[in-house]
């Protein structure tokens, strides 16, 4: 492998997803993303001076609610009460996986 | 290539309604769901059964499979005669060109031409688009983000060929990883997304960084959690303990009186960054086995001379 090869990463804060990133990186519509915000089914996001901004794990949420509504016809509100669960489990797994 | 039974990936018959084909789907989405399945395959499964799905529950997609699949069984070589498709239009919805990108050759033979390329986003009145950022999962060790690594991936990208049809092709990045990288983190990297159209500038590569789970360690954001074992004498009278960490080791005091469960606190031995995060460290008081004469002796001596009940009311 030449050095040149190398691509270097910048790491993005978390605060740096922005709107239209999220959509493009969840495969959705940045109006169905904007709809589901407004109704405050994305806890962990927050909007400063009319800009909302995304940390990584709004990413794995924003999928995960998606295929929910698409596979099952869930309502939005349904599809946001699973990722809540999924996300507690995924926690609770994290724990009992060790280190405490 | 081979042919695609998609009726019995499902699990219906051809002649099933597509409420029937909706049913089936749901059952098996939630069998096969990757948060929830036991199954050993259940990512790969739930591919199979989407990728059914989108044929079968379009309209136009299904009527076109039937025409062709007719006389096929699953596993037969396949190939589509020319122009097979003339007189369908497959409108592609439900799952975008990028979801199917992970669907099979078989799938893309069929029906790539009917999906836009994941390439440049739509221009508004104009015909310069810069391209699509695109999405990975980068799967690292948790040493990574300490010591920094270079990680080969490997992409499976849609692409128009000169037929302007949808083909996979794979793309393999070496790709730097930088220090003090966390779980759910995003690295991007420039330019490496979709083109944009003429001449436009292409999208950015996002890779949104995972661990594997670590066998001692469990990281929380740039916070690492260990279970820290210690001797009953540790805990009691204090000490000195060296703990190893995903890269070197630290000393750690145990503060005299220590008790399990109790929380240990090293600033900024966690993942490094600006801040870095801590290491904590939940004791766990263990009992050496009493198995030997002179251990038996020490624990009666101690029942003996310690006027000790942990039960008793007010005791924590």
């Amino acid at each position: 492998m030449r050095d040149d090869d190398i691509l270097i990463g910048s790491l993005m804060e978390e605060s740096w997803l922005t709107l239209e990133q999220v959509a493009a990186a969840c495969m959705v519509e940045p109006a169905w993303l904007l709809r589901h915000l407004e109704e405050g089914l994305f806890p962990h996001a927050e909007s400063i001076a009319g800009t909302w901004r995304f940390s990584g794990m709004t990413l794995i949420r924003a999928r995960r609610m998606r295929q929910l509504e698409r596979d099952f016809d869930a309502a939005p509100e349904l599809a946001a009460l699973v990722a809540d669960l999924l996300e507690e489990m995924d926690e609770l797994r994290a724990r009992l996986r060790g280190g405490g | 290539m081979q042919f695609k039974d998609y009726y019995q990936t499902l699990g219906v018959a051809r002649d099933a309604t597509a409420d029937e084909i909706k049913k089936a789907f749901r059952k098996l989405a939630r069998k096969y769901h990757p948060d929830i399945s036991k199954e050993p395959d259940a990512e790969l499964r739930m591919q199979e059964v989407n990728e059914a799905y989108a044929v079968l529950s379009d309209v136009e997609k299904r009527a076109a499979y039937d025409q062709l699949g007719r006389g096929y069984q699953p596993g037969q070589d396949f190939r589509p005669p020319p122009d097979w498709d003339a007189g369908f239009e497959f409108s592609g919805r439900g799952f975008s060109p990028r979801e199917a990108a992970d669907f099979s050759e078989f799938f893309a033979e069929l029906f790539g031409r009917g999906g836009a390329p994941a390439g440049a986003r739509h221009a508004r009145g104009g015909g310069r688009a810069q391209g699509e950022d695109h999405h990975a999962k980068l799967l690292l060790d948790l040493e990574d983000a300490f010591s920094g690594a270079t990680r080969q991936i490997s992409l499976r990208v849609p692409q128009l060929d000169a037929h302007g049809r949808v083909v996979l092709a794979t793309r393999t990045l070496n790709v730097k990883i930088p220090v003090g990288v966390h779980q759910g983190q995003v690295i991007r990297l420039a330019g490496q997304g979709a083109p944009g159209t003429d001449g436009a500038a292409a999208g950015d590569l996002l890779l949104e960084v995972h661990f594997k789970p670590h066998p001692r360690f469990r990281p929380d954001g740039r916070d690492l959690h260990r279970i820290l074992p210690v001797t009953p004498w540790e805990a009691a009278l204090g000490g000195v303990v060296a703990v190893d960490l995903p890269q070197g080791s630290v000393k750690v005091r145990i503060p005299e009186g220590a008790q399990s469960g109790r929380q240990l606190r090293v600033r900024g031995k966690g993942i490094p960054g600006e801040p870095p995060g801590d290491l904590l460290l939940d004791l766990q008081v263990v009992l050496p086995a009493a198995d030997t004469p002179q251990a038996r002796q020490l624990y009666e001596t101690m029942a003996h001379e310690l006027a000790f009940d942990p039960r008793q009311p007010g005791r924590a």
